[in-house]
């Protein structure tokens, strides 16, 4: 399943550009304009980060920004909103654990 | 409202709160403490709260060592119900000239003397501690381990809670209006919600020392300025100790849930009771914070606060019973080091209120600053 349009967002998706990012270090193809997560959902990854607390696993819940449940860390940025951050070629995601690392 | 008590203590933060503890402990009964607000809601609630030992002279190493043995053991002395959060990281203060290192090696000789386990750094050194820092500039730097900070509202509560246990009342949102005394004595205190006769009052007003004296008739020397915080989101711990610097100004620590706390002092700073935030200072600070930890770049600051430095002329405490006005004991002027050294302030002042031998010798007169007798400490913000 792809998620194709969001309720907020003008993503301006472009399925004829594909683009291409790490997840764990590992390749995933994503398109021009949709989001870190919509593309990680697509890839059939639905556990984003481990709670801070108690390390759970947290998956997309909100979808707009609003509820930390997608953070992760973006290119050694922690607690990025990866539910509305556009994806970019090369980018390094890394699933967030705890509060999430700052990586130099 | 009691109509009647034995003492009555102005200002519900971390002074008052050790001052009323620590009397009610050594048996003292009908203590009351008054508190315009909530409990820490002055400068204790919006201090740095940092912990540090290691200073330039010794009435200070003493002080500040003594308080911190009694923060190492706060948990259990005063029976606290939530842990009060000291964090022992270590404070790493940097030097940036050659002046300001040969004076670190000066107070490090000193701090030995006292106890206190404080070390001089080369720069490499300071690195290996904190790694992520950048050099550029730094000359060298002293490190004390035990060193630290702690949660000042879970500290003042503490003792608030422990006080109440002894018998201790105190009253918050109830805002002392007038001292009323009576040839040199004093005879009651004139709140807003009704009138408390007593002999004795203790001014530990912080930020409205000056005013609280004033209702007295006493005049003295200290002024309240803005100094503004920021806090960031948490993160996973990366910093270790507190970072500071006294020419660099800036102090900055990771608290234990993750978040990064940071300020400076404005020079400019006019004296006031404005605690607004600035947008100067967001700017200002994030400046100077993330060319010393480049890492901090990478986080967003979530919120600001303000709050007052009640200074004295040589930034030195006032504890003192005024020489004209019997009874009237003074614990002000802390001049943005009040907290570290709050857990002794409360010893000294419920000995000294109790006309015992104080158990450090301290020159925190009030008449110092008439006299000529400055205390001249080198390490102050």
């Amino acid at each position: 399943m792809r998620i194709e349009n969001h309720p907020i967002l003008d993503l301006d998706r472009d399925e004829e550009k594909e683009i291409t990012f790490t997840y764990k270090g590992k390749e995933i193809k994503a398109y021009e304009g949709e989001t870190i997560a919509a593309a990680l959902y697509a890839a059939g990854i639905r556990v984003l980060k481990a709670s801070s607390k108690y390390e759970r696993p947290r998956g997309l819940f909100c979808a707009i920004g609003n509820c930390s449940s997608c953070h992760m860390v973006v290119d050694g940025i922690p607690n990025v909103k990866t539910c509305i951050t556009k994806v970019k070629e090369g980018m390094v995601v890394e699933e967030e654990v705890g509060k999430g690392d700052i990586v130099d | 409202m009691k109509s009647k008590a034995e003492i009555v203590i102005i200002g519900g933060g971390v002074i008052g709160a050790s001052i009323a503890y620590n009397l009610a402990d050594k048996g003292m009964k009908d203590i009351v403490v008054l508190e315009q607000n909530y409990i820490a809601s002055g400068s204790t609630g919006s201090c740095g709260a940092g912990i540090r030992q290691q200073w330039g002279t010794k009435m200070n190493c003493l002080l500040s060592r003594k308080s911190m043995e009694i923060f190492e053991n706060m948990n259990e002395i005063l029976d606290t119900k939530r842990d009060i959060e000291l964090k022992q990281g270590g404070y790493l203060l940097l030097a940036f000239s050659k002046k300001e290192l040969d004076q670190f090696k000066e107070n490090v000789k000193l701090q030995h003397r006292y106890g206190i386990p404080s070390e001089l750094l080369t720069v490499k050194e300071a690195k290996e501690i904190v790694p992520q820092l950048n050099t550029e500039g730094i000359t060298g730097a002293t490190y004390c381990p035990t060193d630290g900070h702690a949660n000042p509202f879970r500290v003042t509560q503490a003792y608030v809670e422990a006080a109440q246990r002894k018998g201790v009342e105190f009253y918050t949102y109830t805002k002392a209006e007038d001292i009323i005394t009576e040839k040199g004595k004093i005879k009651k205190v004139i709140t807003d919600q009704g009138e408390i006769q007593t002999n004795k009052v203790v001014n530990a007003a912080g930020g409205f020392s000056k005013e609280v004296s004033q209702m007295a008739g006493i005049e003295i020397p200290t002024k309240s300025e803005r100094h503004e915080i920021l806090v960031t989101e948490q993160v996973n711990p990366i910093l270790k100790p507190m970072v500071m610097s006294f020419s660099y100004n800036i102090y900055c620590q990771q608290t234990p849930d993750g978040s990064f706390v940071m300020g400076y002092g404005d020079p400019d700073e006019p004296e006031s009771h404005n605690i607004k935030s600035s947008w100067q200072f967001l700017e200002e600070m994030s400046k100077k914070a993330t060319h010393l930890l480049p890492f901090l770049k990478k986080i967003r600051v979530i919120r600001q606060w303000a709050g007052l430095y009640n200074i004295t002329p040589d930034a030195q405490p006032i504890l003192d019973e005024a020489t004209d006005l019997e009874g009237f004991f003074m614990a002000v002027g802390f001049s943005g080091h009040g907290f570290m050294i709050a857990p002794m302030t409360g010893i000294l002042m419920s000995e000294m209120i109790l006309g015992e031998e104080l158990s450090i010798d301290i020159e925190l007169d009030l008449e110092r600053f008439e006299n000529d007798r400055l205390i001249l400490e080198p390490s102050v913000v």
